[in-house]
């Protein structure tokens, strides 16, 4: 099943190579002496063309690319330009435009690692450029054309986690006729939103929004929903994942009553993680957390206002008159004044929340009992979203009384006096600093978003975390719901805080995403992979115990002179490319594919072969000019 | 442009606006083999991401991390782009959605045109160069910018005084003075409405006096000012050239405002002052730097620690109502403002330079457009909690700041989103159909 990458005819040997240095609309240029660079470049042999453009990923820059390839006959290309990160897939694709394969190309970084790095010293940048670049045109002696590998593909997803952002992925891919198996750990589909009586922006009820989709689940033939079930093991890669799942906790008579679920194992092409989030728990005594029965969390407060009775809300026994609200707790915390996490880390991010939840229960509650006494301790009101603001205005008009602190210097909770079960006490910052005291029959802290403790899970998975604890996404500008895992999406509040409408937009991308990457019966991979020639390859297997990727390295066997002898192969498909094997080789046997040894030794003869400014091309360098 | 076929044109989904959200959405579509048409009013795909200086939280160059995404649907198997060309009016009935478009005249015919600029460094005219905000100065014909996709020279006829000279100038003979505006209609399985926001009048509060001041800016020029390729190279301010030691920053300037009309928030000019102010910083190490503010919103991930580090770089906050705003004498400017935390003492504070953090408003007019109403603040409504993607008028879906004002990544979510559900109602529209009745590709008119 596994084809190993097709390596095309061998390219005309003598190289015909085309510099481009990228000014960068100055970000380059007002550093670099890019005129001086690709005047210079052109003494390293082989370079046949070597020009200086302002943006050499604008059209343009590209076209000039395609164009020379045509006119000059180049057969390699180097850019000089920002991160291969940015633009590397870009000059691939111009080079390929030009009709050559896009491997035959080689991308130079002079800007995160030139002009920016070396702003103070230009002429200093201006040489490393050159030697950098002499050092590509060098690794390009020896570059060969490759090709995409593309490996067969399940058109099946697994989704783990079944809130509302694994709910509404589920559906969405399985309306595009992709397979799907929903895995939730609890016995039933729903997460947090189970809990919430009332939401914002549009007063419905947490349930009646997943009973909505529940149901559009439970119909669905291309849908398995697995609950009471946990992911017990992963391998494999984009379009080929082996999954093995089993009951969420050591099979206890317990768990069996809960969803009997059993051991299974899946095969899927790609993976949706919509784990969500928990609330933070406050700490003993924090805001009086623990130590006043009448200091509750947000969520507990939803509970208790959906079960009041008309005649009004009661707790511990007391009929509750005067309410208190506290953002930011768990949220926004700032090193030195807040409690350290297990970890040693504030929750340094705001929960994006909680804002609105707060004047959203505030409002719900005065609107039922219009004889509540409200008051909102805050730092900033973050009331961003549509219809937000509404929320604020209306609780201003409502009578809701605003206090504002500084982050620094959090309000202080303390036990009441004239039969007042709380007070708060916080410098108000709507006044002028001024110290107020606030008696309360009950304070609400309204708890932010964590990161769920899913240690299992993300050492599976093999993904990163951020600083923040939640998944990591790969950029956090262009692709926020896709991971450094080829084929690994993330939907919800797994990735961080969000609304419902902002987390069924971010599982529904994740979905398309899925949808994209599973579009045809097969998918393509990065070619960088490592490759073993069969005939050099003498069955040593010192390679297998460097390789940190299980099933990277296949042992396969091969008659040789009569004899069935052991050699090493490559699977494609869960080799990272990571190199660890290629030194350990007694025989050059096993080597990166793209990034071989010898192009390793051409860059470093570039390096110091690389004629400067001041000086005309040594003759050292002509003597690599020749390719292999 | 002689568009006789194009009259007959079905698209599966046709994307109204080339912004970021627009390009994401086409992407997605693109890559689930559909069949899009990219609609975009100006000369270039990128809307407002593409002049964008750095994007918060992260700092990236923007034109960087746009110019790939612009390029990859610009040149997709799957997409059509069509620039200058206008989406005037949507109809969605009996199964189908007609797409009432108008092509502005560009005066250059696209698929001669090879962007070699010849005729810009001919033209005799210049005028205040919209790209740069009034900035800098653009040829009345002219490639709209670096970057820019298509790179086709358009012609402004509002500054032509055809002399003539492009058309000698134009090595491939491209310049057509007689092209006319045209009318034509596409049909499409769906539609995504990615029209942005535009950002209101500068002068709308009478009291910050923007008309009085070319010192009183816009945060888009100030975006374009801090682009190190910008209009001077350098951050100057407008009435003298002046290096500006003291800036001011006013939040909430078009916006959360009863006496304007705009009641909501516009969301990302907190970020992006922030921002504007991080990198002023940078540029200008000694000025004084202060944001006038009501509430500092930091809510995406990584936009509090962000905020945290201006802080902690010396960026003054002042948590303050600026009541009005009046140029004085030195091209100077005084802000009359309420110190809240001084229980609203009013102060005089004197900058050289000011930044109004004007709101953000819709460009789409749902009723005039897709004869559906509104929601209150004037965006697309959203009608279900569930498919918040959808309009309420079916097969039309929307995202990014059509949906009303949001960031960059949020904005790409959402493009995502109802690239989604576009998809997802054409599976549902089309199980049952034949596949043959599949209609053909068109050749791309921008001339990819
Ligand atoms: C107090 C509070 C009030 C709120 N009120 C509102 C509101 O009014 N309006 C609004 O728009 N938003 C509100 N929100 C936000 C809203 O709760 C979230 O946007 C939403 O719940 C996110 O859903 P999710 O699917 O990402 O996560 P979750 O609801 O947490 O669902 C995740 C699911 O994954 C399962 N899971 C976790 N780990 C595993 C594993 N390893 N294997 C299998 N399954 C697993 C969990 O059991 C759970 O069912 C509020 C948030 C808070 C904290
Ligand atoms: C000063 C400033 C700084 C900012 N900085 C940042 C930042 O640092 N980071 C960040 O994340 N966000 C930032 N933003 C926000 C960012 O600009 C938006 O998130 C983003 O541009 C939204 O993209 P969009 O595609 O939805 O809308 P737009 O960029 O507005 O694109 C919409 C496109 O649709 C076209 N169009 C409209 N109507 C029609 C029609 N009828 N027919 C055809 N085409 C049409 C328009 O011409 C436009 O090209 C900033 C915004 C401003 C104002
Ligand atoms: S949303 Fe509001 S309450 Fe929640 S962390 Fe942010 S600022 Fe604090
Ligand atoms: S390159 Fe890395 S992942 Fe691939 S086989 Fe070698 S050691 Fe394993
Ligand atoms: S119109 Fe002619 S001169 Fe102008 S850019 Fe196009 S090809 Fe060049
Ligand atoms: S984002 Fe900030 S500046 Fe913009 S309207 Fe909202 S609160 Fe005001």
């Amino acid at each position: 099943m596994i084809r190993s990458t097709a390596q095309v005819e061998s390219v005309a040997p003598e190289p015909r190579i085309g510099v481009y240095v990228c000014r960068c609309g100055g970000n380059i240029s007002d550093v670099i002496d890019t005129e001086k660079v690709a005047e210079t470049i052109k003494l390293v042999p082989g370079v046949r063309v070597s020009k200086v453009h302002s943006f050499m990923c604008s059209e343009p820059g590209q076209a000039m690319i395609a164009e020379d390839i045509k006119k000059e006959q180049l057969n390699r290309v180097v850019v000089a330009s920002c991160s291969p990160f940015l633009h590397e897939l870009t000059f691939r694709v111009a080079v390929r435009r030009g009709g050559l394969n896009p491997y035959l190309y080689e991308h130079v970084n002079i800007r995160e690692q030139g002009s920016w790095s070396h702003h103070g010293d230009p002429e200093g940048a201006t040489v490393k450029a050159i030697r950098l670049l002499a050092a590509a045109v060098h690794r390009l002696y020896h570059a060969e054309p490759l090709e995409q590998i593309r490996l067969p593909s399940h058109r099946r997803a697994l989704v783990i986690g079944g809130g509302i952002a694994g709910l509404k992925a589920a559906v969405d891919l399985a309306a595009k006729d992709v397979g799907v198996v929903l895995v939730e750990r609890e016995p039933q589909l729903g997460g947090r939103l189970l809990g919430l009586a009332s939401l914002f922006p549009n007063d419905e009820s947490g349930r009646a929004q997943i009973d909505r989709l529940v149901g559009e689940v439970q119909n669905n033939r291309n849908i398995e929903v697995l609950t009471g079930t946990v992911i017990k093991s992963v391998s494999g890669f984009l379009g080929n994942y082996d999954i093995a799942v089993g009951p969420a906790s050591a099979g206890g008579a317990a768990d069996v009553e809960a969803g009997g679920a059993k051991e299974k194992k899946l095969s899927v092409g790609a993976i949706i993680v919509a784990t969500g989030h928990d609330y933070y728990r406050p700490g003993s005594g924090e805001y009086g957390f623990k130590r006043y029965t009448q200091v509750v969390t947000m969520p507990e407060f939803i509970d208790l206002l959906a079960g009041a009775s008309r005649d009004g809300i009661e707790f511990n026994g007391q009929r509750i008159r005067r309410i208190g609200f506290m953002h930011c707790v768990g949220s926004r915390q700032i090193e030195g004044i807040h409690q350290p996490q297990a970890d040693g880390r504030v929750n340094d991010y705001c929960s994006r929340v909680c804002c609105t939840t707060v004047l959203h229960q505030a409002l719900h509650a005065k609107r039922r009992f219009p004889y509540l006494a409200v008051f909102d301790f805050h730092q900033d009101i973050r009331t961003y979203g549509r219809l937000h603001e509404d929320y604020y205005r209306r609780a201003s008009e409502a009578g809701v009384v605003f206090f504002r602190f500084h982050g620094d210097e959090p309000p202080l909770v303390e036990g009441g006096v004239d039969g007042y079960p709380v007070q708060v006490r916080l410098k108000d910052w709507l006044t002028w600093g001024e110290e107020i005291v606030v008696p309360l029959d009950l304070l609400v802290l309204a708890v932010g978003m964590v990161a769920r403790d899913n240690r299992e899970l993300v050492n599976l998975l093999k993904l990163p975390i951020g600083a923040d604890r939640f998944f990591q996404e790969v950029h956090p500008k262009l692709r926020p719901v896709e991971t450094s895992v080829n084929g690994i999406l993330l939907a919800g509040t797994a990735q961080a805080p969000m609304t419902i409408e902002e987390t069924l937009a971010s599982a529904s991308a994740a979905a398309s995403k899925a949808a994209c990457l599973l579009a045809h019966d097969s998918v393509e991979l990065e070619t960088f992979k490592a490759r073993v020639d069969a005939d050099k390859c003498i069955g040593c297997g010192l390679c297998f115990p460097e390789c940190a990727y299980e099933g990277a390295l296949v042992r396969t066997n091969v008659e040789r002179e009569g004899k069935t002898v052991t050699l090493a192969s490559v699977n494609p498909g869960l080799c990272v490319g990571c190199g660890a094997c290629v030194p350990v080789c007694p025989t050059r046997a096993i080597d990166l594919q793209g990034w071989t040894l010898s192009q390793f030794e051409a860059m470093v003869d570039g390096l110091l072969s690389a004629p400067l400014p001041s000086q005309p091309a040594t003759s050292e360098s002509s003597s690599h000019g020749k390719a292999h | 442009m002689q568009n006789s076929q194009v009259q007959s044109a079905y698209f599966d989904v046709v994307v109204v606006g080339g912004g970021i959200s627009g390009i994401q959405a086409a992407l997605d579509l693109g890559d689930q083999d559909h069949k899009v048409l990219l609609v975009e009013r100006s000369a270039s795909i990128g809307g407002k991401m593409i002049s964008l200086s750095k994007t918060f939280p992260t700092l990236d160059c923007s034109s960087c991390i746009t110019t790939p995404k612009m390029s990859a649907a610009f040149h997709h198997p799957n997409i059509q782009v069509w620039t200058s060309t206008d989406v005037e009016r949507v109809e969605s009935s009996d199964g189908v959605r007609k797409v009432h478009l108008c092509r502005h005249p560009t005066y250059v015919d696209n698929s001669l045109c090879i962007g070699c600029r010849l005729c810009e460094y001919a033209c005799p005219v210049e005028y205040p160069d919209p790209f740069e905000e009034g900035l800098g100065a653009q040829r009345a014909i002219a490639v709209p910018f670096t970057n820019a996709l298509p790179q086709k020279a358009v012609l402004n006829p509002r500054y032509c005084i055809a002399c003539g000279a492009c058309i000698k100038a134009c090595p491939t003979d491209a310049v057509q003075f007689d092209q006319r505006e045209e009318r034509l209609t596409v049909e499409a399985g769906a539609v995504v409405l990615t029209t942005g926001f535009a950002l209101n009048s500068l002068e709308l509060k009478r009291e910050y006096n923007a008309a009085r001041s070319a010192n009183i800016i816009s945060p888009l020029q100030l975006e374009r000012l801090l682009v190190p390729h910008g209009p001077y190279g350098r951050v100057l301010r407008p009435s003298d050239g002046k290096v500006p030691g003291n800036v001011a920053f006013v939040l909430c300037a078009g916006s959360r405002d009863q006496s304007i009309g705009v009641l909501y928030c516009s969301r990302f000019c907190c970020m992006y002052s922030i921002k504007q102010a991080m990198l002023l910083s940078g540029a200008l190490p000694t000025a004084e730097l202060t944001i006038y503010y009501m509430d500092i919103r930091a809510f995406g991930k990584g936009h509090e620690q962000f905020y945290q580090n201006a802080k902690a770089m010396g960026i003054q906050f002042v948590k303050a109502k600026v009541a009005s705003i009046e140029p004085v004498t030195g091209d100077d400017i005084s802000l009359r403002v309420e110190l809240e935390e001084e229980a609203g003492r009013v102060a005089e504070r004197r900058h050289d330079l000011v930044v109004l953090a004007q709101g953000a408003i819709p460009v789409f007019e749902p009723a005039k457009a897709l004869n559906t109403p509104a929601a209150e603040d004037g965006f697309l409504r959203q009608p279900d909690s569930v498919k918040i993607t959808w309009t309420g008028v079916e097969g039309v879906f929307a995202a990014g700041c059509a949906l009303g004002p949001k960031d960059i990544v949020d904005s790409i979510v959402e493009a995502g989103a109802a690239a989604m559900e576009a998809s997802k109602f054409l599976a549902m529209r089309t199980a049952g159909r034949s596949p043959a009745q599949k209609p053909d590709r068109l050749a791309n008119p921008v001339g990819t």
